[in-house]
């Protein structure tokens, strides 16, 4: 403020002298003493007045102005309807890097679906808000999965654990971390005296440098303790048949982009199986198709049940899953025909094992037949990969096989694992421990994340051993069903909050750095694990340091570990693959001879049940996650339920149908009650559950959705198993789905073909798709600057759904819970459309047609609205004007595909505040009455414009992503400028697969398919 | 009379009784809303008075909820709300089409009818111009529907045959009323000439504006009345025919269709008639006014209705053979989806009521028989509902893509809805019946045969200004 001038008394004008002016008595009486005074008043920081003589009661004239402004704020603020209860504080300095409005990417990792994938979080104002891939980190390559996408909204889960707790009789007792400090101090104490010989641990499976070096050091400190390990959906099966196979402890890496031919044995390596969004890339970098002279590889498939993979295959073979290893088996004889033992392969003890191999029945000849001529014919570029829940010896024969195909090496390796620790099997280390708790051998049991009550083989009975602990303690996010039969529960922090260190399957290692700090306090494993194990800098932050200190050496130690932050990858620390292996030929042979031919035959009473990861909850851990919950099902649509698949033909067998509630039994009388839903393409007889579900005390959303199907997951049974048998109940159940029609009816919508007739007809697509049949009813618009398009390569999507949440995310879109989606008012502004493809009902081929808002030059749904509030930007979006719409619904109407979304309930009120943390502040948060829909992520647009003028520079390709395009493992999705002819998008359309949909209905729309290309081999019949 | 009954002798039928007199006409009318009312009057009134309020608690709870309250949904955005407008909207039509249309061209024998066609189409125009009110997402922001100068320099969209919706429902409704007004004023002059009380002489001499019965009154009425008949009548077919723009314009399949506009027009003027013929049947029975509506009328607008539910019929079958003919899968796939998908039974309704139950009235004997009407009338309400259901809802739910196929079921709002707009329709048309002249007491005086310059006793009146309306263009 600048200062005022001294106020000049000027002398009387001429003539006016002998007047006398005056203002105030006090003028008058005394002038001189009053002009005094009055000249004192405006002396800067004095207020002048001599009456006020105590100098506590002194004001200076800006602590006035200050005040009275202060005054009037409050005042003002008295006036506001929302009045903020909280105190709030501005910064007294501005956070290094935070500038309001800005979003920040932190690259971090993240342990999901039982691999780590390298990460990039965009923070606003410090918080997390959006998950993209890391594209320096090679788990990622820029994309993610679902998974990865939804973490972000378990950060906010206002379910999540809040304090810690000591419980009695499954009531909690909110405690502090001071408490729980003394708590571990005791089990510490404890265990000192007799080297933890009753002190176990549990933990879930790690890939963390940092977790192995602590464990180490727990255990030097604790002889006799031990750690175990368990995780209800493990790779370790296909460890131990690496062991088997090769005698090494080591975690195989696949090049999908190098394999011409792969055969898929009850893997989904596109979905579920470690490595999945990586796979995603490489495998649709091996088919990608520029032009018909291209080559694409050709993928089989054979698998129970469907999956993204089988949905992806160019042949699949339905077959239950106990038969898959009998099914390798007779293709390794028919190989072994063809195979000498010339690539260092000690063969020959393994053809004699699998000699006079059958197939199992129903296996038509060709499968075995032809799939062995063309693994043969594509040695060294082809793959044999096995699933996880497959035994270990089907993974010890798939990798002989692929041994003696010349593979490893070209398009496997193998990356020695973390701990360099012999592989066991996935169940055996939970039953050690199971044991020694039935036998009263362990006094205190920490239980490390995980779930064990609920997820621990059902022949255990864990959640009952659990007691037979003296002291039991659970760190868990949650207060979940193991939390409630423990003496202390501690929240545990979530991925995104605390320290670690991850190292891929693929050898990459890296940091998980957090991005906030713990929301509800919150410790990680690592910190607990090292603070019983006494060491001395327990927290996160140093325990890392220490770990990566040691492994880049002191002397370049803090430049690296900047670096390895900075990227989300330490690349100096990448572990090499093993160069070369050997075959123990010997160890095969056993191996090979444990893979029996099943015995009995499958039938309506004895039926096989297979336990698969489900693509939203994966084991139940986003079992609180409304996208997760939410997002349908890629294969059959439901949503916030899962059920028992079972083929058509099969549930005519069984009498039952979708909606029958039935109760599915197995050989020990187990039972689990679920509803049927019939999916084409599962095979007869078999019954896939999705894990997960039918959770208890999950949390405010997933309280009571789904079925829980653990009770049924036995050893005996962990991955699949037969006898099983199946009753109706009698009852029905509501399911909620996101498309109740499954064919295109004739009509070219998600168009395929094949790679034969490709060739034949490059262009097809567009031949397949009517011709315009009408002129445009406007003057054209000419688009002189961006012109934004899409284009979707259908050949390469894998249905996994992860666009789906990544445009949630970003867009603020809401979850509208069950009975609405029920109703058909799911918001997804993009949604997955799966069409069943092929006359045998019971045997499909699958189409995924990744729908959102298609950006029409002669947008139907601009001409109808009344009030102008959808309407066309100079780029050629279709915006919509939140503001302006009144929800006449018109333009919903008349949208040929139906991707405009109505928020026909108020979907966003009553979303708790950490939940709306999450939300992107670059996005309006839609009011219920609102039109809403895909809007090419208008906000990046405006961002990468933004960032582009600041920087003086004109916008590039790939200055704007997208968010379903960076999600996307198997970058089906293009995004730029139409107008730049050396945009990916520009050319993109250009291909003769090219085509849009619905043109003949003149509405031109932006965004481009390109026609999907299947490779099957004609050899094979079905 | 004489034997030598001038009507007959030129070979015309009486339109009404023979002994009937202006002073009859006069008392069978006013009494109605001169004496006390019937208990009949007051369980129909309490009973929609109640339906009506329950029409004001449902819109209040859809307002304050939203409209997920109804069962639209994705593929399904207009349902049970659209329906409604256009039921009523077409229920409308019968108003203008008997007081103009019929008017220009002389047909004397709706004077009978007239008045209270056009009480129900202001009262159905009420009912129908709720919806498109309350349909919206955002009911407090309906307003962005007119084009009101505003600080955002938006208008609203003229492309959108919505917003043409907005201004032919209103200049409907307001030549509707202001039509049906003017014919009021005569009439209304009667009854505060009969009142006998200062209230009533207060209030229908308000509304009589100063109507004193003389020679210039008659003509500049006469003149305002031709003109806005002369209004009306395009409307009759404009509003029905941008009503269905609201669809024709559209790219939807079973929308997109060129034969919307008359199909629409006939069928509106095939509801009005059944809706006027309801409740001319349940008026007629009630107070007794046998004698001003017989059975000459109702035979005459049965007849309008077999036309009219021809057409409908034709354009029906019409839809089927442009779907076949134009070679579109879309177009074929959603007609043969009304006929046999899983709204088969709206659709079969549909052609029960409206084709095959107005053919019954080929039959004299089925046509002027007053059950038959009835029934078919009420049929005919109904049918005419489930077409609109049908055009709308099975258009959407299975449109271009069949992975966003759905289906549609209402809830208890938007039945709540539907009952309480019929509940409002009956409560104001209870208060007409009671408080206004039912019947046009002027015009069928015009009709009567001494109103004629060349009756009888012409030598008797001559020198008097003719009580009652002459011809019309004189």
């Amino acid at each position: 403020m600048s200062k005022r001038k001294d106020y000049q008394f000027s002398k009387p004008a001429p003539g006016m002298e002998g007047k006398v002016f005056w203002t105030s008595l006090e003028a008058k009486a005394d002038p001189v003493a009053y002009q005094e005074r009055a000249k004192a008043e405006f002396v800067d920081g004095v207020s002048g007045s001599d009456t006020v003589s105590s100098e506590s009661l002194r004001m200076k004239r800006r602590t006035f102005v200050g005040i009275a402004g202060a005054a009037g704020a409050l005042l003002g603020l008295e006036g506001c309807i929302r009045r903020p209860e909280d105190k709030i504080l501005p910064f007294t300095r501005q956070p290094e890097y935070v500038l309001p409005g800005i979003s920040l990417h932190y690259a971090t990792t993240a342990r999901i679906a039982g691999d780590s994938i390298g990460l990039l979080v965009e923070t606003h104002e410090g918080r997390p808000t959006k998950v993209e891939g890391n594209p320096n980190h090679p788990t990622s390559l820029g994309a993610t999965d679902g998974y990865a996408q939804a973490a972000v909204l378990d950060l906010y889960d206002p379910d999540r654990s809040r304090f810690p707790a000591s419980v009695k009789d499954k009531a909690f007792t909110d405690s502090t971390f001071a408490e729980v400090d003394k708590g571990l101090t005791a089990i510490a104490d404890a265990a000192a005296k007799n080297g933890g010989a009753k002190l176990r641990v549990l933990v879930q499976s790690s890939s963390s440098p940092t977790f192995a070096r602590v464990e180490k050091a727990f255990l030097a400190k604790y002889p006799q303790a031990k750690v175990y390990t368990y995780e209800p959906i493990s790779a370790l099966n296909t460890k131990l048949g690496l062991q088997q196979a090769f005698g090494i402890s080591a975690e195989p890496a696949y090049s999908f982009r190098r394999a011409r031919t792969v055969l898929a044995l009850d893997s989904d390596f596109l979905g579920s199986e470690p490595g999945s969004v990586r796979n995603a890339r490489e495998f649709a970098d091996g088919r990608r198709l520029g032009s018909p002279r291209d080559s694409m590889s050709r993928l089989y498939v054979v698998e129970p049940g469907f999956t993204s993979t089988g949905a992806s295959a160019d042949n699949r073979l339905r077959l239950a899953a106990r038969d898959v290893g009998s099914y390798l088996k007779a293709l390794a004889a028919e190989l072994g025909v063809g195979l000498t033992d010339s690539e260092g392969a000690n063969f020959e003890s393994l053809r004699s094992g699998v000699t006079g191999a059958k197939a199992p029945a129903g296996v038509p000849e060709s499968w075995i037949k032809a799939v062995a001529k063309e693994l043969l014919a594509a040695k060294g570029q082809s793959l044999i990969v096995v699933g996880s829940r497959q035994p270990a010896a089907v993974h010890a024969l798939a990798f002989a096989l692929n041994h003696a195909l010349g593979n490893v090496g070209r398009t496997l390796v193998f990356t020695p694992s973390v701990d360099g620790a012999k592989a066991v099997g996935p169940l055996d280390e939970i039953t050690a421990l199971a044991g020694e708790l039935q036998a009263g051998a362990v006094d205190t049991l920490v239980i490390l994340g995980g779930n064990p009550a609920l997820d621990a083989p059902a022949n255990l009975k864990f959640a009952e051993l659990i007691g037979k602990a003296a002291t039991k303690v659970h760190f868990s996010s949650y207060r979940d069903e193991t939390s409630h039969l423990v003496d202390l529960h501690v929240p545990r922090a979530h991925d995104f909050e605390s320290w670690g260190d991850h190292r891929s399957f693929e050898g990459s290692i890296s940091i998980q750095q957090p991005l906030i700090a713990p929301l509800h306090g919150g410790r990680s494993d690592i910190e607990v694990l090292a603070k019983l194990a006494g060491i001395e800098w327990w927290r996160g932050y140093p325990l890392v340091r220490t770990t990566f200190r040691e492994a880049f050496g002191a002397g370049s130690f803090e430049a690296l570990w900047k670096s390895a932050l900075h990227l989300g990858v330490a690349r100096e620390l990448t572990v090499a693959p093993i160069g070369s292996v050997s075959l123990d030929g010997a160890a095969v042979g056993d191996a090979i001879k444990q893979i029996a031919d099943a015995k009995t035959a499958l039938g309506a009473s004895n039926l096989e049940v297979n336990f698969v990861p489900d693509p939203g909850l994966y084991d139940g851990r986003h079992a609180n996650n409304p996208w997760m919950l939410e997002v349908p099902h890629p294969l059959s649509c439901v949503t916030w339920d899962n059920a028992a698949y079972v083929s058509p033909n099969t549930a005519k067998e069984l009498g039952i149908a979708n909606y029958d509630l039935i109760t599915v039994k197995d050989a020990s009388g187990a039972t689990v009650d679920i509803v049927t839903w019939v999916l084409p393409g599962q095979a007869e007889h078999t019954i896939t559950l999705n894990l997960g579900w039918g959770r208890t005390v999950a949390g405010r959303y997933g309280n009571g959705a789904g079925f829980n199907v653990y009770p049924l997951r036995s050893a005996a049974a962990f991955g699949f198993g037969d006898g099983f048998s199946v009753s109706k109940t009698g009852g029905r159940y509501p399911v909620s789905v996101t498309q109740e029609t499954h064919s295109m009816e004739g009509r070219p919508i998600a168009i395929d073909t094949t790679l034969e007739e490709y060739r034949k007809n490059p262009d097809f697509a567009e031949f397949r798709s009517p011709t315009l049949s009408t002129l445009p009813l406007w003057q054209e618009v000419e688009y002189k600057g961006h012109r934004w398009g899409m284009a979707i390569d259908l050949s390469a999507c894998t249905g996994c759904n992860s666009c789906l949440i990544a445009c949630q995310a970003e867009n603020n879109v809401a979850s509208v819970g069950k009975e609405q989606v029920a109703r058909g008012r799911d918001m997804f502004w993009l949604r997955l459309d799966r069409y069943f493809v092929g006359t045998d009902e019971s045997n499909p081929q699958i189409a995924f047609q990744p729908v959102g808002c298609q950006h029409c030059e002669e947008a139907p749904c601009e001409n109808v609205c009344p009030v102008n509030a959808t309407a066309h930007s100079p780029e050629g979006l279709n915006d919509m004007a939140y503001n302006r719409c009144i929800g006449t619904r018109y333009c919903m109407n008349n949208c040929p595909y139906k991707v405009r979304r109505f928020n026909f309930l108020d979907f966003t009120g009553q979303v708790p505040e950490t939940r709306r943390m999450q939300y992107n502040p670059n996005v309006s948060v839609r009011m219920r009455g609102v039109m809403e829909k895909c809007s090419y992520c208008v906000q990046r647009i405006q961002e990468a414009k933004i960032t582009a003028r600041r920087e003086q520079r004109q916008l590039r390709d790939g200055d704007v992503k997208v968010a379903c395009q960076t999600a996307c493992a198997s970058g089906c999705i293009t995004f730029g400028d139409l107008n730049d002819p050396n945009s990916k998008v520009a050319k993109a359309v250009k291909l003769d697969r090219q085509y849009s949909l619905l043109p003949d209905l003149g509405v031109q729309p932006r965004t481009s398919f390109l026609a999907k290309i299947r490779n099957p081999n004609p050899e094979i019949q079905g | 009379m004489s034997d030598l009954d001038p009507i007959k002798a030129i070979g015309e039928e009486r339109l009404l009784p023979a002994e009937t007199t202006t002073k009859s006409i006069t008392d069978m009318v006013s009494r109605v809303t001169e004496t006390k009312a019937p208990l009949g009057w007051w369980i129909v009134f309490l009973s929609a008075a109640a339906c009506a309020g329950l029409l004001g608690i449902a819109i209040g709870y859809l307002a304050w909820t939203g409209i997920g309250t109804w069962g639209n949904n994705s593929p399904v955005a207009w349902a049970w709300d659209i329906t409604n407008f256009v039921w009523w909207i077409g229920i409308g039509h019968a108003g203008t089409l008997i007081s103009a249309v019929l008017f220009l061209f002389r047909q004397k024998w709706r004077t009978s009818i007239n008045r209270f066609a056009e009480a129900m189409t202001i009262f159905a125009v009420i009912c129908a111009l709720i919806f498109p009110g309350i349909h919206v997402g955002r009911l407090w922001h309906a307003y962005y529907m007119l084009p009101i100068p505003n600080q955002m320099g938006i208008w609203p969209n003229f492309k959108s045959p919505l917003i043409w919706d907005v201004f032919a429902v209103n200049t409907y409704f307001l030549v509707s009323l202001l039509f049906w007004f003017t014919g009021l004023i005569p009439d209304f002059a009667t009854l505060r000439d009969r009142a006998t009380n200062k209230v009533r002489k207060t209030v229908y001499g308000v509304f009589a504006f100063g109507w004193r019965g003389s020679n210039r009154h008659w003509r500049n009425y006469e003149r305002a009345y031709l003109i806005l008949a002369a209004i009306s009548t395009p409307l009759v077919l404009s509003v029905h025919s941008v009503v269905s723009f609201d669809f024709a314009t559209s790219v939807m399949p079973g929308w997109h269709t060129t034969i919307f506009p008359p199909y629409f027009v006939a069928g509106a003027v095939f509801s009005g008639f059944a809706m006027v013929m309801t409740l001319l049947l349940i008026c007629r029975t009630v107070f007794g006014l046998q004698k001003l509506v017989n059975m000459n009328h109702l035979e005459l607008m049965n007849k309008i209705m077999l036309t009219t539910g021809t057409l409908v019929g034709y354009a029906y079958a019409m839809e089927f053979f442009i779907a076949w003919y134009s070679g579109n899968d879309y177009e074929v796939y959603v007609f043969v989806n009304r006929a046999t998908g899983p709204y088969w039974w709206a659709y079969w309704s549909m052609i029960t009521c409206n084709v095959i139950s107005p053919q019954l009235f080929w039959s004299k004997k089925l046509r002027t028989s007053i059950p038959v009407m009835f029934v078919v009338s009420i049929f005919i309400n109904i049918g005419m509902w489930f077409e609109r259901f049908v055009i709308i809802v099975t258009s959407l739910h299975r449109d271009f893509l069949p992975s966003s196929w759905g289906n549609y079921s209402p809830t208890i709002v938007d039945i709540s809805i539907y009952i309480g707009s019929l509940g409002l329709f009956f409560t104001l048309f209870m208060l007409f019946i009671r408080w206004m002249p039912m019947i046009a007491m002027a015009e069928v005086k015009g009709v009567l045969p001494n109103a004629q310059p060349h009756h009888a006793h012409a030598d008797e009146d001559h020198g008097h200004a003719p009580a009652a309306l002459p011809s019309p263009a004189e």
